[in-house]
């Protein structure tokens, strides 16, 4: 309690020390509601800085003892919390072998004009979708914001593609077992279980990394006609090294990436028969000597590729690609080194306690230098979901708001590179999507938005007196953001509606599709 | 689009310039204003389409003067006399002998092997790399067709410059160029039915964004509004095909009416791209050629 109480104290000295520039509680509460949430709901904004604004970081950082009964239910529509991968694997095994079957017969036949569309693999897809719509539910309703900015931040940094082979049916428990626990963990840990994790395996293609020479045991050679791998796959170390831990410019050679490549040889995934968890295969192995930044690796199965992962977390260069990624997502797409900094001290001292990370990040100055503030440019899941939080509208547990995330440019889960989506505006803003967001936010300023419903009467009331209406638009939508120019427009627009409820929607969705809406 | 539009986002980006702030937005203006040049309305259009469900290539543009072929081929090797001869040692697949009318004047060439030297056996895998253009290498960001509109400095950058059809910009024109996906060319634009009121709202956005919108987010919306007007004027529900031409039905039919309608609008499109997803070879090449053929812009 007692360190708790300090930090606040630091970051409250924070403001002061900046003078004239200091934040308004209020201010500092919409910021923090901003970055560190998918943004305000009604009320949200005058709570927080009630609270005051540190102790809420705080309550956000320890998300554990916030109360999720309201998601916890809804939580309970979505199926795919029920499977269990192994039951799904088996059944994926069985979709496998239906659609070879069919396509044999489609080749015997020479009918080729039967459609795929429907065929055995479409539970898949829906369960693709099921997944997409749970991330835009838990974004919208969860009281434990933070912890669903993180579940997206690593998931894109530990980026997987739903849409590729087994990882449709291996991405629903990466998420639920591997992110989710770890996202406010400890690297390390997060880390390795990223490596061990079927939808990793399989999408940058460890599992078919093997010793030249090697082979499986039991089926010998040329088994079912399905052909064994026969020699090292490099995908996953690369990305290993390039992406999710030290960076392009980390200090590590090709040949850096071929030792690591052998060093995971023999990581794989068991059959979808046998439930498709992780497997070492001590016979794809490569038992030779291997050597990444000084250490060595010889003959020491499984253990060799947990040690080098320790070591990798372990790394400055991983602190600070790392921290630089988180400093872009929660500070400004170009973050200034300050933030950075310390970020990396916190990591270096706490042996990479993300929390502890975090906190840095959020008692930098840099956090709530008044150049950070509305810095960024919402992606489109946070500009979705950010306006069904102003508007307290609630989405529905089928799968069209992840569709319209999708048409706004950000396909969950179906980002093919790993790169993960770019955390820099220049992706996501170009003259189509933002015509796409205008259009979205009319559409649920009308209630008509697929997926979401929503009730005006509780935010806005409908109001004869147009300018008493886009003062409580500002106030209660945009919380004070709309510039004197926005306000004229919409007043002028305005001007020839005479019905209230018609002027209401008008400048609700001019407010959301406007651009002070798309910053943050 | 109007050289005044032009200029306001260029001043835009020095005056930005001048607090220090956007440098991607810079770029980007930077870039457009290099671009000013007007398009000649008979510059070359590329017509990228994309075969998902992959194609065999041996069997759709037979070596039958090849023995190999058939020697390598045993059960699948398409027998010489169903080939449609082309040259005496290539020919066509049966389906697609209506494709040899373009060949005989000259219209079609056949580029053979030439494809993805990485073995992976990963479709998705497979299909990523023609898209970014890197075989081999995973992590590159965006896709060649986008790199060739960043670098390529002598034609016009207009908001219809790259286009690709479909709900979602495939990841062969994601990059930092501007590029669009348009779904529906009747529809790209506000979603309002009636027309008055729908042009109201496009000019209250439209100012909305011109009075207070910063970096990206002003040019990119300066972009959006401009090819509203363009096809605004252009009207392409009033569209009607050359000669008669009669596009199949389904998602690559109208695809292909609309790159038509595109190019004879003349807005500057230079890369026009559609997926053909999943269908089988035989899918009405016939209907397809008939329709090119009738309606192509220079007869």
């Amino acid at each position: 309690m007692r360190h708790r109480l300090l930090t606040v104290w630091l970051v409250l000295a924070v403001p002061g020390a900046l003078g004239a520039q200091a934040l308004t509680p209020r201010d500092s509460a919409l910021h923090a509601l901003n970055r560190l949430a998918y943004g305000p709901r009604p009320g949200d904004v005058d709570s927080v800085a009630r609270t005051g604004v540190m102790r809420w970081v705080e309550q956000q950082l320890d998300f554990e003892r916030v109360p999720d009964d309201r998601l916890a239910g809804r939580e309970r529509a979505f199926k795919l919390l029920t499977y269990d991968r192994e039951d799904l694997a088996h059944r994926y095994g069985e979709a496998v072998r239906e659609r070879r079957r069919m396509q044999r017969e489609m080749a015997e036949s020479g009918d080729t004009t039967r459609s795929r569309g429907a065929g055995p693999m479409r539970e898949f897809r829906e369960l693709g979708g099921e997944l997409q719509q749970l991330a835009v539910v838990r974004a919208a309703l969860s009281e434990r914001q933070l912890r669903e900015v993180m579940v997206d931040f690593w998931s894109n940094h530990f980026n997987v593609f739903v849409g590729k082979g087994a990882d449709r049916f291996l991405t629903p428990s990466y998420i639920e077992e591997t992110i989710r626990p770890h996202a406010l963990g400890r690297f390390e840990d997060l880390l390795i279980a990223t490596a061990k994790s079927p939808a990793m395996l399989f999408y940058l293609d460890n599992a078919q990394s093997v010793a030249p020479g090697s082979f499986p045991p039991s089926r010998g050679r040329g088994g079912q006609g399905v052909r064994a791998p026969t020699g090292i796959n490099e995908n996953y170390a690369r990305e290993l090294l390039e992406l999710h831990t030290l960076g392009v410019d980390g200090g590590y050679t090709q040949q850096d990436v071929i030792a690591v490549a052998r060093i995971f040889t023999g990581w794989s995934i068991d059959r979808p028969q046998q439930g498709a968890g992780f497997a070492f295969h001590a016979w794809a192995h490569d038992r030779g000597e291997k050597q990444v930044f000084g250490a060595r690796f010889r003959d020491d199965g499984v253990n060799e590729g947990i040690r080098l992962l320790k070591l990798l977390a372990a790394q400055h260069a991983t602190m600070h690609h790392v921290s630089r990624k988180l400093c872009a997502r929660f500070v400004s797409d170009e973050p200034p080194d300050g933030c950075v900094d310390a970020a990396v001290e916190a990591w270096h001292r706490t042996s990479g306690d993300i929390r502890a990370v975090l906190r840095a990040i959020f008692t930098s100055p840099d956090f709530w230098a008044p150049q950070a503030l509305r810095a960024k440019v919402k992606t489109p899941l946070e500009f979705v979901v950010s306006a069904l939080r102003a508007t307290g509208a609630e989405p529905d547990s089928t799968l069209r708001l992840a569709q319209v995330v999708a048409r706004l440019g950000e396909p969950l889960y179906l980002q093919p590179a790993p790169t993960g989506y770019p955390e820099a505006q220049a992706l996501w803003v170009n003259s189509g999507a933002l015509l796409a967001r205008m259009n979205a936010a009319v559409a649920l300023a009308a209630d008509r938005l697929p997926g979401a419903s929503v009730d005006l009467d509780d935010v806005v009331p409908a109001a004869a007196d147009h300018a008493a209406l886009v003062d409580a638009v500002n106030v209660r939508l945009l919380n004070g953001t709309m510039s004197a120019h926005t306000r004229s427009v919409i007043l002028e627009q305005l001007a020839d509606v005479a019905d209230p409820a018609q002027a209401r929607t008008l400048a609700v969705g001019l407010a959301l599709g406007g651009p002070e809406f798309q910053r943050q | 689009m109007s050289i005044s539009r032009r200029v306001f986002v260029k001043s835009g980006g020095l005056a930005l310039f001048s607090l220090g702030l956007d440098p991607l937005f810079l770029a980007r203006a930077a870039f457009a204003s290099v671009h000013r040049s007007i398009v000649p309305s008979d510059h070359p259009v590329l017509v990228c389409l994309f075969q998902r469900g992959a194609v065999d290539g041996l069997n759709m543009i037979v070596p039958h003067g090849e023995p190999l072929y058939y020697r390598e081929r045993p059960r699948i090797a398409i027998p010489a006399r169903d080939v449609v001869d082309l040259d005496g040692h290539f020919g066509l697949h049966p389906s697609l002998a209506p494709l040899k009318s373009l060949w005989d004047n000259k219209s079609l060439a056949a580029i053979h092997a030439v494809g993805s030297p990485d073995a992976t056996r990963s479709h998705f895998d497979a299909q990523d790399y023609m898209e970014t253009g890197t075989p081999g290498v995973k992590s590159t960001s965006d896709g060649w067709v986008n790199r060739y509109c960043r670098h390529d400095q002598e034609h016009a950058d207009t908001a219809f410059r790259a286009v690709a059809f479909g709900p979602q910009l495939p990841r062969i024109l994601a990059g930092t160029a501007p590029a669009l996906a348009i779904d529906d060319l009747q529809a790209f634009g506000l979603r309002v039915p009636q027309e008055a009121a729908r042009d109201k709202l496009t000019r209250a956005f439209e100012q909305l964004y011109e009075g207070a919108a910063t970096g990206l987010l002003a040019s990119s919306s300066q972009e959006g509004f401009a090819a509203i007007k363009m096809l605004k004027r252009v009207n392409p529900a009033q569209y009607q095909p050359a000669n008669g031409a009669a596009y199949p039905q389904g998602r690559f039919g109208r695809s292909l009416l609309q790159i038509a309608q595109l190019i004879k609008a003349d807005v500057g499109l230079e890369i026009a791209f559609a997926d053909v997803g999943g269908q089988p070879v035989q899918f009405r090449l016939e209907v397809v050629r008939r329709a090119i053929e009738a309606d192509r812009p220079c007869p």
